[in-house]
């Protein structure tokens, strides 16, 4: 009996250590700055943006009226919300090596400043902020957005 | 929040086909209006280093670019065309957007140590700059530290594998020295696979003996 509970607690083990091992391979930044309400939504789930939080594509950034949040790409762009505002990471790809350069953020609500990174200064087209009303090409490097 | 849920997650219901289909999208057009247009602002602004980019604004009615310091272009909904640049005062920079720029965080700060041969031993030149590192992960509060160990082409791969680890642990260990917690170092070894400067095989090349550490 004993055996088996060790066998199940060190199968438990590997199981945690290769979701770990996942989740930081496929983190594309993390959260640095955060102040009042300021959420990150993953799929179902709502996530404090928490210090250090690591971001993942798809991730959706939200802030409340009290709220704000900075958070830095692998990359080195730094996004950051004032409060009540809403951004959606959609795609992230930065493989130089492989010539895979892509970033792209939705916007649907608030204010962001925007300071581009390498993947700008790699690739002209490879950046991309839309709002619900029109999409801003990136060459680089800061640059404000309202979305009312 | 359910805003924001609606503009990315739109109806799933309208990909389903047949009669299925359309008692979803019927279902979701009661419960989901059509998104209002957005009327929104784009500014460039100087970056933290004084240089001033271009952004280009587009929609299906028309373009603009910006690339001088405090250009901005509105855009009042997708059917109206970007407004030709308008040069905006700071002061009203500040009034509309200085919540978001006070949360602007820094950038990521990175340094590169070189290793003796064949050595974890960090060369003189480098064994200085350790004080600027301890401080500035010190100064900014780290959330997460990356170290990359890296070798020269000299000796086996595998052999060079385990030489650049060696040299990264040493680093963290460093760092782990100065009270740095050992859950936010990512510790990795690339050997002879990531040169700093292309060589052939078995060629000794200093700056490629090192170890990259990145601060965030």
């Amino acid at each position: 009996m004993r055996d088996l509970l060790v066998i199940a607690g060190a199968m438990v083990l590997v199981l945690v250590l290769s979701v770990a091992v996942a989740s930081a391979s496929s983190s594309i930044g993390l959260v640095k700055v955060t102040e009042g309400t300021a959420t990150v939504q993953r799929g179902d789930e709502t996530l404090p943006a928490r210090l250090g939080l690591a971001l993942e594509e798809g991730d959706i950034l939200r802030t409340g009226a009290n709220g704000r949040m900075g958070v830095v790409l692998r990359d080195d762009t730094r996004l950051s919300l004032g409060p009540e505002s809403e951004i959606r990471i959609d795609r992230f790809l930065f493989a130089p090596a492989k010539g895979h350069l892509a970033l792209v953020v939705k916007m649907a609500r608030g204010i962001m400043a925007f300071v581009s990174g390498n993947i700008a200064k790699l690739s002209h087209d490879a950046v991309r902020v839309e709002t619900p009303v029109a999409i801003v090409g990136v060459r680089g490097t800061q640059f404000l957005v309202k979305v009312e | 929040m359910l805003s924001g849920e609606r503009s990315y997650e739109r109806c799933r219901g309208s990909l389903v086909g047949g009669v299925l289909g359309l008692m979803l999208l019927a279902s979701c057009a009661t419960s989901v209006p059509p998104p209002v247009p957005k009327q929104s602002m784009f500014l460039v602004i100087p970056d933290p280093e004084g240089k001033v980019g271009q952004i280009t604004v587009t929609n299906q009615t028309g373009t603009q670019v910006l690339n001088q310091p405090r250009q901005a272009s509105t855009v009042q909904s997708a059917n109206d065309a970007p407004s030709p640049p308008a040069t905006l005062q700071e002061t009203e920079i500040k009034q509309i957007f200085g919540e978001a720029l006070a949360a602007q965080p820094s950038a990521p700060a990175r340094f590169v140590l070189y290793f003796k041969d064949d050595s974890d031993e960090l060369t003189p030149e480098s064994e200085i700059l350790l004080p600027e590192v301890f401080r500035t992960v010190h100064d900014r509060g780290a959330l997460d530290i990356s170290v990359i160990g890296h070798t020269d082409t000299i000796g086996t791969r595998d052999y060079n594998y385990q030489l650049s680890l060696r040299r990264a642990r040493k680093v963290a260990d460093l760092l782990v020295a100065q009270g740095v917690d050992r859950k936010i170092l990512e510790i990795e070894s690339h050997g002879e696979d990531n040169l700093l400067v292309k060589t052939g095989d078995q060629v000794r090349e200093p700056r490629n003996r090192r170890v990259e550490i990145t601060v965030w």
